[in-house]
C-alpha cells in the first residue's frame, strides 16, 4: 500500500495555507488581515504547481482511497484555479470585512474537501471529504449575517444534512452488500448482490453527491443560496464543489459497479434529463440575475450528467465531463464576477453596461454565450464532446433533449445580453477589480475555447 | 547580326514613343540614323545570310533566319524605309523648332509635315515588326511581327488623331486585316493541333523540320518551312488560314477596299506600309510558302486567279479615280495581285522581283503625290494640272515612276510583270489574258497620272477650288524642299533599273539566291506583247486624252466596286443586327428571368407570408405559451419552503430507487 504522503502534495498545500491563514489572521489586525489572502493564494498557486507536476507522473492511489488519476489532476487544477479566482474576488469586496480571515479558510477548506471528493476512491473518504466540502460553505453561505445569507444558510444546511445523512445511508447499505468501502473491492462484491438493494444504495448515495453538484433532486438549494448569499459565496457554492461532486460521480458510476448487475447510465441519464430541462424551464421568467445564473448553474449540471451516465460507455465519457467541467467553472465564475462587478440583481440593472463598460460587457457576453455553447468559447468544446459521449454511449435521445435545452436557454441569456446594448443608465459603475477578474475569467474561457487541441491532447 | 537587324529599329522606335515630344527635336536626325543603320544592317545580313534558332515557346522551335527571300525583303524594307523617313525629316527644316505641327487643324503651321518623334517612332517599330516577319522562320514570330505591323498600321493611318474621319479610316483598315489576321492565327492554332493530333503529321513536321535544321519531331510544327508536311485533314485548313490572313493584309479581293481608307493617313505612311511593305507581306508570306500552296493542289490555283481578278478589277478602279492618292492605292492592290498571281502559278522569282521593283517604283509614286500634296494642298488629279512643270525635279521622278508602272519598257515592271504572266501561262492561257489585260490597265492609269500631272495648267493656274481632303495645314504656292526631293532620284533609278532582275544575266543568280533555279522568265515574244500593249495604250490615252478628260469609268469602280457598302451590307450590318438582337433576347429574355425571378421572390414571400407564415408564427406562438406555461410550473417547486423541499426531495428519490429497482 502506498502511503506516501508527498503524492497528496497539492492537498496539503491548501491545508497548510488554510492552517496558516488562520493562526495568522488570529492575531493580525483587521486592517491587515488581506494578508491572510496572500498566504492563500501562495498556498493554491504551490498547489497548482505541485498539481502541474503530478500530472506529468503515472497513476497511482495513495492510501488506498485516494485516486491519482487525470480526474484528479483535472478536479485538482480546476479546483485550485477556481479558488484562487475566488480569493481574488473575495479580496476585493470583504476587505477589512471582521470577520475577513475566516472568509478565505472557510474558502479553503471548502476547496479542500472538493479536491477530495473528486479524488477519493473509497466510499468513507467520500463521506468525509462531503462533509469538508459542504460544512465550510453553509457557513460562507451565512457570511453577511443578513436575513437572506442567514436564510440561505439554513436551507443549505437543512438540505446538506438531509441529503448527506440518506448518503451515508447508501454508503452503509453498500458496505452491506458489497462488503467493502473501497471502490476496488466494491465492485468485486457487488457483483453478486441483489440488484434491489444495490439500486436503492446507489439513489441514497446519489442523493448527497446530487446536492454537491446542484441537481434534481438536490437542487432546491442552489436559487436561494445563490440569491441569499453574498456573491462571491454564490459564485463559488455554484461552481467549485460542483467540480468535485461531479468527478466523484464520475469516478463512481466508472469505478465502484460492477457491469451487468446494475445498470447506471439510464438512473443518471433520467437524472440528467429532468436537471436541464428543469434549470432551463425555471430560469425563463426570472427577473434577478443571480437566481437566473441559479437555475443556469442547475441545467448545466444536466449537461454535466451526460457523460456522467456515460462514465462506463465509451471513452469519451470522462475527457468529456472534465473539459466541460473545468470549461463551466472558468466560464460560470467569470459570469459571478461580472454579478460582483456590477452590484445589481435585477435585469435592468444591466442596461447600458456595454457602453458604460465596454470590456465588463463583453465579459458578460462572452460568458453567457459560453454557457449557451456558442464557439469558440471552452463550453462549446466541452457540449460538442458531451453530446459526442452521449451518441457513442446510444443515448441519443438525451443528446437531442440537451441539443433542444441548449437552443431553449439562448432565450434567457439573451433576456440578459440584450439590454446591455441599451442606454447605460446613471450610476452604473463596475467595481474594477472585479471587472479585471470577470475579463481575465472570459478571456480565460476563450482561450480554453480556442486551444482545446492542446488542452484536450494533455 | 540578326538579332541587331531586328532590335535597331525596334528598341529605337520604343525609345522614341517613350520620349514623346521631348524627343521631337532629334526625332528625325535620329530615325534617319537609325534607318540607315538598318539599311546596313540588311545589306549586310543578305551578304552573311545569318541564322538564330531559340525556342521562345517551349518545347517549339523558333528562330530568325535571312534566306535568299528574306534578304530582298529585309534589304527592300530598309532601303525604302530609309528614302521615306529622309522625306519625312526633310520636310519644313525651318519650322522645326517653332510650329506645332498642325494635328487636324487645317488652317495653317505644319502643312501636315511629320516631324513628331512619334511619328519617327511608329515607322521604325513599323519596320522593325516588318523585319520580324520577313525573317521569321515560324508561324509564332511571325504572328508577333505580323500584329505589329497591324498596330503600328492603325496608329499611322490615325496619325492625326483629332481628325474622326481619319481615326474611322484607320479602324475600318485595322478592323479589315484584322478579320484576315485571324486566319494566321487558324493556321497556327491547326498547325499545332495537326501536330498533336496526328502522329504521321507530326513526323511529317518533323522531318521538314529537319530538313530546316529544326529539332526532334514535334517541336518544328511551327515552322514555316514544315507547313507543308502537315497531317492530311490539317494542312488544308492551315493553308486556308494563311491564304485568308495573305489577302487581307495585300488588300486582294474582296479585303481591297481598306487600303482606299488607309490613304486618310499621311503620304510618307503610305509610301512605306501601303505601297511598298505592309501590303506586300501578304505576297511575301505566299511566296515563301509556296510549297504549302503545292501541297494542297487547290490553293495554288485560287490564289493564282484571286491575285489575277485584282489585277484587272483593282485597275479598272485606279482608272476610275480622279484622286491621286487613290489612283495609286488601287493601282498597288492591282500591282500586288500581279505578286499573288505569281505566287499561285509559281513564278517565286518573278513575284519576288515584281514585289522589290513595285516597292520602289510605289513608294516613289507616293513621295511624289505627298510633295505636291504639301505644297500644292490637293491631291486631285484636276488640281494637279500643271503641278510637274511647276516642280521639274519632282515631275521627272513622278514620271519615271508612272512610266515604269505603265510596264513601258525597258522600265522594271515591264520584265517583272512578264516574268510573272510567263508562269502564269504555263498554267492557265486565261490567267495570261486575263493578266494581259491587267497590264492594259496599269498602263492606262499611269498615262492617267502622268498626263494629269503634265498638262500644262489653264491660265491663270486655278486655285484648287475642291479640296476632297486635304491634308491637316496644307499650304499652297511653295517650292518643294531640296533635302526633300533627295530621295525621288535615287528612288526613280531603282525603280527604272530594278527590271535587272528579269534580265537573263542576273536572272539566274536571283533565282538560285531564292531557291528556285529552275524557273524560266519570259520568252522575247511575250515580252514584246506586253512592250507593245503598254506602248500602245499609253499613246491611245494621251491621244484621247484631249478628247475626253472625264475619266473612262462608271461610278462603280470609282467607289472601288462597292466593296466596303458590300462589306458593310454582308458583314457589318449583319453583325450589328445580330449584336441588336441578342441585346434585345438578353434585356428581354435573360433580364426578363432576372427580374422575373426578382419579382418571384417578393411574391413567394407575401404568399409564405399570408399562408405558411400564419400557421408557422402559430406554432411558434404556440410553443412559445407552451414554454412560458412550463417555465411558471418549473418554478412552482420552488416554494422557498425548506420542508416542502424535503418532501419534494424524498419523493423524487424514492421514484428513483423505484427506477433503478426496476431496471436493475
Amino acid at each position: 500500500m502506498n502511503e506516501n504522503p508527498a503524492d497528496l502534495a497539492p492537498e496539503l498545500c491548501v491545508l497548510i495555507a488554510a492552517v496558516l491563514g488562520l493562526v495568522n489572521g488570529l492575531f493580525l489586525p483587521r486592517a491587515r488581515q488581506w494578508w491572510v489572502a496572500g498566504v492563500c493564494a501562495a498556498g493554491l498557486l504551490a498547489g497548482l504547481v505541485v498539481a502541474g507536476l503530478a500530472a506529468t507522473r503515472p497513476d497511482l492511489a495513495a492510501f488506498d482511497a485516494f485516486a491519482i488519476d487525470p480526474i484528479t489532476h483535472v478536479t485538482r487544477i480546476a479546483v485550485l484555479a477556481t479558488t484562487a479566482a475566488v480569493i481574488a474576488l473575495a479580496a476585493a469586496t470583504v476587505r477589512g470585512h471582521p470577520r475577513e480571515t475566516e472568509f478565505y479558510v472557510l474558502t479553503m477548506l471548502s476547496a479542500l474537501g472538493a479536491i477530495t471528493l473528486g479524488a477519493s476512491s473509497d466510499l468513507l473518504v467520500l463521506v468525509a471529504a462531503y462533509l469538508l466540502a459542504s460544512i465550510p460553505a453553509y457557513a460562507l453561505a451565512g457570511f453577511g449575517k443578513d436575513a437572506p445569507g442567514t436564510e440561505a444558510a439554513l436551507k443549505y444546511y437543512l438540505m446538506g444534512a438531509f441529503l448527506g445523512i440518506l448518503m451515508l445511508a447508501g454508503a452503509t447499505l453498500l458496505y452491506g452488500v458489497g462488503r467493502g468501502t473501497a471502490y476496488g473491492p466494491l465492485r468485486d462484491g457487488l457483483g453478486t448482490a441483489p440488484a434491489a438493494a444495490v439500486g436503492a444504495a446507489v439513489v441514497a448515495l446519489l442523493a448527497g453527491l446530487l446536492f454537491k453538484a446542484g441537481a434534481v433532486p438536490g437542487h432546491y438549494w442552489v436559487p436561494d443560496v445563490a440569491e441569499g448569499a453574498p456573491p462571491v459565496v454564490a459564485a463559488f457554492a455554484t461552481t467549485v464543489p460542483k467540480i468535485g461532486a461531479f468527478a466523484a460521480l464520475l469516478r463512481f458510476g466508472a469505478d465502484a459497479l460492477p457491469p451487468g448487475t446494475f445498470d447506471w447510465a439510464p438512473l443518471v441519464a433520467v437524472v440528467a434529463a429532468a436537471t436541464m430541462t428543469l434549470g432551463n424551464l425555471a430560469a425563463f421568467g426570472q427577473d434577478n440575475v443571480r437566481r437566473l445564473l441559479a437555475y443556469s448553474t442547475v441545467s448545466q449540471a444536466g449537461y454535466l450528467l451526460v457523460p456522467v451516465a456515460m462514465a462506463a460507455r465509451g471513452d469519451l465519457a470522462e475527457p468529456a465531463l472534465l473539459y466541460y467541467a473545468a470549461a463551466y467553472a472558468v466560464t460560470n465564475l467569470g459570469a459571478f464576477a461580472v454579478v460582483v462587478a456590477v452590484g445589481r440583481d435585477d435585469l435592468d440593472g444591466y442596461t447600458g453596461l456595454l457602453r458604460a463598460s465596454p470590456l465588463l460587457g463583453a465579459s458578460l457576453a462572452v460568458c453567457l454565450l459560453g454557457l449557451v455553447g456558442t464557439p469558440p468559447t471552452a463550453v462549446f468544446v466541452g457540449k460538442v464532446l458531451m453530446f459526442g459521449a452521449a451518441l457513442d454511449g446510444h443515448y441519443a435521445w438525451l443528446a437531442v433533449l440537451a441539443a433542444v435545452n441548449s437552443v431553449a436557454s439562448v432565450f434567457y441569456y439573451l433576456r440578459w445580453i440584450v439590454p446591455t446594448f441599451g442606454k447605460p443608465r446613471p450610476g452604473l459603475r463596475p467595481a474594477r477589480a472585479p471587472t479585471a477578474i470577470a475579463v481575465a475569467l472570459a478571456a480565460a474561457s476563450l482561450a480554453l475555447g480556442l486551444a482545446s487541441g492542446i488542452a484536450l491532447s494533455l | 547580326m540578326i538579332w541587331a537587324l531586328v532590335a535597331t529599329p525596334l528598341l529605337a522606335g520604343g525609345a522614341l514613343l517613350l520620349c514623346g515630344r521631348r524627343a521631337d527635336r532629334y526625332a528625325p536626325r535620329a530615325g534617319v540614323a537609325v534607318a540607315a543603320a538598318v539599311l546596313a544592317l540588311a545589306v549586310a545580313a543578305a551578304a552573311v545570310r545569318p541564322r538564330a534558332r531559340f525556342r521562345f515557346l517551349p518545347g517549339w522551335d523558333s528562330g530568325l533566319a535571312v534566306d535568299g527571300l528574306s534578304a530582298a525583303m529585309a534589304v527592300t524594307v530598309a532601303a525604302i524605309t530609309l528614302a521615306v523617313l529622309l522625306y519625312a525629316a526633310a520636310g519644313r527644316e525651318h519650322e522645326r523648332a517653332g510650329v506645332r505641327v498642325g494635328v487636324g487643324d487645317n488652317g495653317g503651321g505644319g502643312e501636315g509635315e511629320v516631324r513628331e518623334a512619334r511619328f519617327f517612332g511608329l515607322m521604325l517599330v513599323f519596320a522593325g515588326a516588318m523585319l520580324v516577319a520577313v525573317t521569321a522562320t515560324d508561324l509564332v514570330l511571325l504572328l508577333m511581327g505580323w500584329e505589329v505591323m497591324g498596330a503600328m498600321s492603325y496608329a499611322l493611318i490615325g496619325y492625326w488623331w483629332a481628325d474622326g474621319g481619319r481615326v474611322r479610316a484607320a479602324g475600318v483598315a485595322f478592323l479589315t486585316t484584322r478579320a484576315g489576321d485571324l486566319g494566321l492565327y487558324a493556321a497556327a492554332g491547326l498547325a499545332v493541333a495537326g501536330t498533336a493530333v496526328a502522329g504521321t503529321g507530326a513526323a511529317g513536321a518533323g522531318a521538314a523540320g529537319a530538313a530546316d535544321g529544326g529539332a526532334g519531331p514535334g517541336a518544328g510544327a511551327l515552322l514555316l518551312g514544315g507547313l507543308a508536311g502537315t497531317g492530311e485533314p490539317w494542312r488544308d485548313l492551315v493553308a486556308a488560314g494563311i491564304v485568308v490572313a495573305a489577302l487581307g493584309k495585300s488588300a486582294q479581293l474582296p479585303f481591297s477596299f481598306w487600303l482606299s481608307r488607309a490613304m486618310a493617313g499621311p503620304s510618307p505612311v503610305s509610301a512605306l506600309l501601303h505601297s511598298a511593305t505592309m501590303v506586300a507581306a501578304g505576297a511575301y508570306l505566299l511566296l515563301r510558302l509556296r510549297p504549302l500552296l503545292d501541297a494542297t493542289g487547290w490553293a495554288g490555283p485560287l490564289v493564282a486567279w484571286a491575285g489575277a481578278l485584282t489585277a484587272l478589277l483593282l485597275g479598272a478602279v485606279a482608272l476610275a479615280q480622279t484622286d491621286l492618292k487613290q489612283l495609286l492605292a488601287a493601282s498597288t492592290c492591282a500591282q500586288i495581285g500581279f505578286m499573288v498571281l505569281g505566287a499561285g502559278t509559281g513564278a517565286v522569282a518573278g513575284g519576288t522581283a515584281h514585289l522589290v521593283a513595285h516597292a520602289a517604283v510605289k513608294s516613289l509614286l507616293f513621295l511624289c503625290a505627298g510633295a505636291w500634296l504639301a505644297v500644292l494642298g490637293t491631291k486631285d488629279l484636276d488640281g494637279l494640272r500643271g503641278a510637274a512643270r511647276r516642280h521639274p525635279v519632282v515631275g521627272v521622278a513622278f514620271a519615271a515612276g508612272a512610266l515604269a508602272l505603265a510596264g513601258l519598257p525597258p522600265l522594271s515592271l515591264w520584265i517583272t510583270k512578264d516574268s510573272v504572266l510567263a508562269a502564269a501561262r504555263d498554267v492557265s492561257p486565261a490567267l495570261y489574258v486575263l493578266g494581259l489585260a491587267a497590264s492594259v490597265l496599269s498602263s492606262a492609269y499611269a498615262a492617267k497620272a502622268l498626263l494629269a500631272v503634265w498638262r500644262p495648267a489653264p491660265e491663270p493656274a486655278p486655285e484648287p477650288a475642291h479640296k476632297p481632303e486635304p491634308e491637316p495645314g496644307a499650304s499652297s504656292g511653295e517650292r518643294v524642299g531640296a533635302l526633300r526631293v533627295l530621295p525621288l532620284p535615287v528612288l526613280a533609278v531603282a525603280a527604272c533599273a530594278l527590271g535587272v532582275l528579269g534580265l537573263p544575266g542576273v536572272a539566274g543568280p536571283w533565282r538560285r539566291a531564292l531557291g528556285v533555279p529552275g524557273e524560266h522568265g519570259p520568252d522575247a515574244s511575250e515580252l514584246a506583247v506586253s512592250g507593245v500593249l503598254a506602248a500602245a495604250t499609253l499613246a491611245a490615252v494621251v491621244a484621247f486624252a484631249g478628247r475626253r478628260t472625264a475619266p473612262i469609268a462608271s461610278a462603280w469602280a470609282f467607289g472601288w466596286l462597292g466593296l466596303e457598302r458590300a462589306v458593310d451590307v454582308v458583314v457589318v450590318r449583319p453583325v450589328f443586327g445580330a449584336a441588336r438582337v441578342l441585346a434585345a433576347f438578353d434585356d428581354r429574355v435573360v433580364h426578363g428571368c432576372v427580374r422575373g425571378v426578382a419579382r418571384a421572390g417578393p411574391w413567394a414571400a407575401g404568399l409564405a407570408a399570408r399562408r405558411v407564415e400564419v400557421r408557422v408564427d402559430g406554432l411558434v406562438a404556440a410553443v412559445g405559451r407552451g414554454a412560458r406555461r412550463l417555465a411558471v410550473l418549473a418554478r412552482r417547486p420552488q416554494t422557498g419552503q425548506v420542508h416542502t423541499y424535503y418532501a419534494q426531495a424524498a419523493v423524487l428519490l424514492a421514484a428513483l430507487v423505484l427506477i433503478a429497482v426496476l431496471i436493475g
